[in-house]
């Protein structure tokens, strides 16, 4: 592809889900109020919200102002530059500039975004809210690696377009290893998109916040915006692993037939995060080893080839 | 046994000691002992008689005795007796035996009457100051009576800092308040942790001191207080403004006309309806589940309602005059009542079940928070806190008040000691009210609403009351006093002796359950910092006697 | 089992529908009892200052300008809305109005103050004297003749220097 169109193709791949994020996170808000009998903001209030953090006074506090910059530039940056990575409907615009281990390193990156803005703060419950985030990260992202790995072991490369397209599936018998992975990845997927009852690093009744304390204003509105993003991200990072029946059709169904997916997942994670209380990090980190054991199981099926 | 067979009991083992013994009635007892075995006597009617301790009291009684005086508030919940034990103190550095040791739950009432009133508790393991702000000068202390009710007083040092004590080793600090999303009031908790585990705390509170003792003793009449009173708490105020009425009365020996006791009883148990609603979506906002938090509220709106309806305002009810209340139950609130309590009952029965067999609310919150029965005993703990650890105590059951004595009614009581227990019990309480309340509704007979008050109040009459609050015995010491008002006036909240059992509650516990245990006692600061100072700079700082200052707002 | 539970729980929430309320867009209708802003009828009031003696706020003061002349005042600042000034009056000139939207920034606004023409005996022509009732109860009344003591909650020394903190309150004498 022309470095042209490559450009386009960035260009509207990042518009579109910074568009799109914002959306989906008033859609989350407006069914959690409906569960809660209540009115519940209209679907553009993140909209809203984000230009409000934007429009405040730039206020920089905490033990090391320069790393708190740097944090919340780097959070958004590195969920953009994902989105030009993951495909989305479409072959991903530079899907030629780097493998899937690219993906999983930059998912990694982001977490470390949060950690390094905890840092940044230096107070008691930041530090204490990284440890969290830490012990959930060392957890869970090998859970996704061992997932993209074992779709890597089907296909035989570690291509983006050809990994994330169905590719634990691709074997030539019954799944097994494809249909556990999609389990432990349904089950474990609250806690990558940070929501109840897994969003422990962030316990704003229990922690203030975490690291996130000292944000505010357009700083905050980076980081809000970056994890809007996410749950939009990983939405489409699990549909093109797990669920990629449809998204083959010609542009625009395969498209619409995308986002619909993606729909329907968000509409998933609001429902359980609606009805769940948050865990205790013990409680979480016990779940998340059952299963990543389950997935190291279920890598040892996919490299026999079932 | 009853009140006179106790005494006689006391008064065979301790003989002389005991100076005089006030009987008025069967249900209350005041002994007076020599200051030198108040110690023995607290330590036998504690240990060997078993009973409950309630509060300690302190009381500048120069203006009329020439000395101060102590009280120690004990309950006997088996034979329905609240007993109080006084000793007299010399007016020159006026000292008493200090009784922590022996009830560690004495802790807080003593560091109180050491700050306000200047009274030593001798041999006190932690004499901190606990009530007074940091700057306040020593020697000057707020409850005496030669001290004025609206000044600051010479050399109050606004710059001063609380000295905290050093953690202990190995432990990080973590501060939890004053200002935290959790808390609605302001205390702080200053928790040593070691990694994620709790291993002791150190409480400071009180910064919401509003001094309503001392107004009530300096400024305010009898019939004005129930609205102050009111006031102490925002969940549980019609409690506080129907015990400290009913301490009048019993001082007084006034008996209520029958159809105001049904109805102070309905309106402290549509009160105990709302607050326990009100808790349940709390506890679980705290753990993170929002929907139950929405929809216990949302079950809990037609309780203020109605509320509404009866009194004129959703939460402050002004329910009470010394001798009856204000509001009426005309037939229609009747009727629509009982239609709201069998609307309540059957949406509160489908919360229970679903939340009884949740196992995720059920992770977060067993084992957690625990409070045995040698805590209870020890820290004087009392509420649903003490009922889910399997004491058997309630003040409407042991100490009768209001048309409790004509309404049949269960005690909750479970055995876990955590905080899943605490949840249950009050979930099972919300039944229990809805009983009572259709009892009363039944029951209750036409009549006036109001004994009329012909004469002046005798002076120097004490009453005692304790009223179940959705959190605890809520316990009301009055003495009356001149001038159309009270002596003293000493509120115990329910709070106020839950707290003290915090530290130990969430030691070697992790931080994360830091917050559910705290809520899970149901803390009402407000209730618990109810003397607030509201000390005001004139001008010029000058001591004012009681009769100048009764001049000088009477002045024609 | 706890999905089933969860289910229920859901049940539950989805059996009430919405509850949200329209307010401020729609008012909310008041019960009859409920205690507002306490409007004070100057034509019905005799001035016996009943009211001022039961404010547990002491938010109501009375001044007497000269012989027949009183100034009942209810300042509004503390006032709890409790209702015992209604309980009390006499003539039933105090009524708990359903207004409870009562923020404004100017205190005049909530100030309400009576003007009133007291009896005099119809034979010697001079305000009743004690011992009547109304000069009984006008020596329990509070008072504030004077405006340094008509202050009686002064704000914390944090904030203020010597100045009256309500100074915006003009007792206009004629």
């Amino acid at each position: 592809m022309s470095l042209l169109i490559i450009i386009l193709g960035v260009l509207a791949n990042v518009t579109l889900v910074l568009l799109l994020a914002p959306l989906f996170q008033g859609v989350l808000r407006k069914v959690t109020a409906q569960i809660q009998s209540r009115q519940g903001p209209p679907l553009r209030q993140p909209y809203f919200d984000l230009l409000k953090l934007l429009g405040k006074e730039d206020i920089e506090s905490g033990q090391a102002p320069a790393m708190q910059r740097f944090a919340a530039y780097l959070s958004l940056a590195t969920v953009l530059t994902l989105a030009a990575l993951v495909p989305m409907g479409f072959p991903a615009p530079l899907s030629g500039a780097g493998d899937v281990v690219l993906v999983i390193y930059l998912l990694t990156l982001s977490g470390i975004c949060t950690l390094l803005a905890g840092l940044a703060a230096g107070s008691t419950y930041s530090l204490v809210g990284i440890s969290r985030e830490m012990m959930t990260m060392i957890a869970l992202e090998p859970l996704l690696a061992v997932a993209i790995v074992a779709g890597a072991i089907h296909t035989g490369s570690f291509r983006l377009d050809t990994v994330l397209n169905g590719s634990v599936y691709a074997v030539g018998g019954f799944p097994w290893s494809g249909l556990i992975l999609l389990g432990a990845m349904l089950l474990s997927f609250q806690a990558f998109v940070q929501r109840v009852p897994f969003d422990i690093s962030e316990a704003e009744t229990e922690l203030m916040e975490g690291p996130l304390m000292e944000y505010s204003g357009p700083k905050l509105a980076l980081f809000k915006y970056a994890q809007m993003a996410k749950l939009v991200i990983y939405g489409a990072l699990f549909v093109d692993l797990f669920v990629p029946w449809g998204s083959a059709l010609a542009f625009p169904f395969g498209w619409l037939i995308f986002w619909l997916k993606v729909c329907g997942l968000v509409l998933l994670v609001t429902l359980v995060a609606a009805t769940h209380a948050r865990y205790r990090i013990d409680q979480a980190i016990r779940f998340f080893a059952s299963l990543l054991v389950v997935a190291l199981g279920a890598l040892i099926l996919a490299s026999y080839g079932y | 046994m009853t009140a006179r067979e106790r005494l006689n009991q006391l008064k065979e083992k301790f003989g002389p000691a005991i100076q005089r013994a006030d009987l008025p009635g069967d249900t209350r007892l005041f002994v007076y002992v020599e200051p030198s075995s108040l110690k023995a006597v607290c330590q036998h009617i504690f240990r060997d008689l078993d009973a409950r301790y309630v509060i300690s009291i302190g009381l500048d009684d120069r203006p009329v005795s020439g000395q101060f005086l102590v009280a120690h508030d004990f309950a006997f919940d088996r034979d329905h007796l609240l007993c109080s034990v006084l000793v007299y103190l010399p007016p020159d550095h006026p000292k008493v035996d200090s009784i922590s040791d022996l009830i560690p739950g004495a802790n807080w009432a003593e560091r109180e009457f050491r700050d306000l009133l200047g009274i030593e508790p001798v041999g006190h393991r932690y004499p901190k100051r606990l009530v007074l702000p940091d700057g306040w000068p020593d020697g000057v202390h707020p409850l005496r009576k030669d001290v004025p009710w609206n000044q600051v007083p010479e050399g109050f040092d606004e710059e001063a800092e609380f000295k905290f004590d050093d953690p202990p080793e190995g432990c990080t600090v973590v501060p939890f308040g004053p200002f935290h999303p959790t808390l609605d009031e302001p205390a702080h908790f200053r928790l040593y942790v070691e990694g994620e585990m709790v291993r002791g705390c150190e409480y400071r509170g009180f910064m919401v001191h509003r001094g309503i003792e001392k107004l009530a003793e300096s400024v305010l009449t009898y019939n004005d207080i129930p609205m102050m009173a009111e006031r102490i708490c925002g969940i549980c105020g019609c409690v506080h403004n129907v015990a400290y009425a009913q301490a009048v009365e019993s001082a007084v020996a006034l008996r209520l006309p029958p159809r105001a006791e049904y109805i102070r009883t309905i309106m402290l148990e549509i009160e105990r309806l709302h607050s326990h609603l009100l808790w349940v979506g709390l506890a679980c906002h705290i753990v993170g589940f929002d929907t139950l938090f929405m929809q216990s509220w949302r079950i809990r709106e037609p309780i203020m309602w109605i509320a509404e309806k009866i009194s004129g305002n959703r939460k402050t009810y002004a329910l009470c005059v010394i001798g009856g209340v204000r509001w009426d139950i005309t037939p229609e609130v009747k009727a629509e009542l009982r239609r709201l309590l069998d609307k309540l009952e059957a949406e509160w029965r489908e919360v229970v079940a679903a939340v009884s067999k949740d196992k995720n609310i059920q992770k977060r919150t067993r084992g957690v928070g625990v409070a045995d029965k040698t805590l209870v005993k020890n820290a004087g703990l009392i509420g649903p806190v003490a009922r889910a650890a399997g004491a058997d105590i309630d003040c409407r059951r042991d100490h009768p008040y209001a048309a409790y004595d004509r309404v049949d009614f269960e005690v909750i009581t479970a055995t876990g000691c955590d905080v899943w227990s605490r949840v249950v019990v009050r979930m099972m309480e919300v039944f229990e009210s809805i009983r009572i309340i259709r009892q009363c509704l039944e029951k209750m007979p036409e009549g006036p609403l109001q004994t009329p008050i012909t004469d002046e109040l005798p002076v120097g009459r004490l009453g005692l009351s304790s009223v179940e609050a959705p959190r605890g015995e809520s316990h009301h010491f009055v003495i009356t006093g001149e001038n159309n008002r009270p002596h003293r006036w000493r509120v115990r909240a329910p709070t106020y002796q839950n707290l003290q059992a915090v530290p130990m509650m969430i030691k070697d516990q992790q931080l994360a359950d830091m917050t559910i245990s705290l809520g899970s006692i149901d803390p009402c600061f407000s209730c618990t910092d109810r003397l607030e100072t509201i000390d005001l700079k004139s001008g010029a700082s000058r001591v004012w006697s009681q009769e100048e200052l009764i001049r000088l707002v009477r002045k024609a | 089992m706890s999905l089933l539970s969860k289910l229920r729980e859901t049940l539950v929430c989805l059996k009430a529908g919405r509850v949200t309320l329209p307010y401020p867009a729609q008012a909310r209708p008041l019960p009859e009892k409920f205690r507002g802003r306490p409007i004070f009828n100057a034509a019905k009031c005799v001035g016996c200052a009943g009211c001022a003696n039961n404010c547990p706020a002491r938010e109501i003061l009375v001044v007497d300008v000269c012989q027949e002349i009183r100034i009942l005042q209810y300042l509004g600042r503390r006032c709890t809305y409790c209702g015992r000034c209604a309980d009390v009056c006499p003539e039933k000139a105090i009524t708990m109005s359903h207004e409870f939207e009562t923020a404004t920034g100017s205190i005049g606004d909530i100030r309400q103050r009576l003007e009133l023409f007291m009896s005099t005996c119809q034979r010697c022509g001079r305000c009743f004297k004690e011992p009547s009732p109304l000069e009984q109860l006008k020596l329990k009344g509070y008072r504030f003749d004077d405006v340094q003591n008509e202050r009686w909650i002064l704000r914390s020394r944090a904030y203020l220097q010597s100045e009256p903190v309500v100074d915006d309150i003009k007792i206009e004498l004629d």
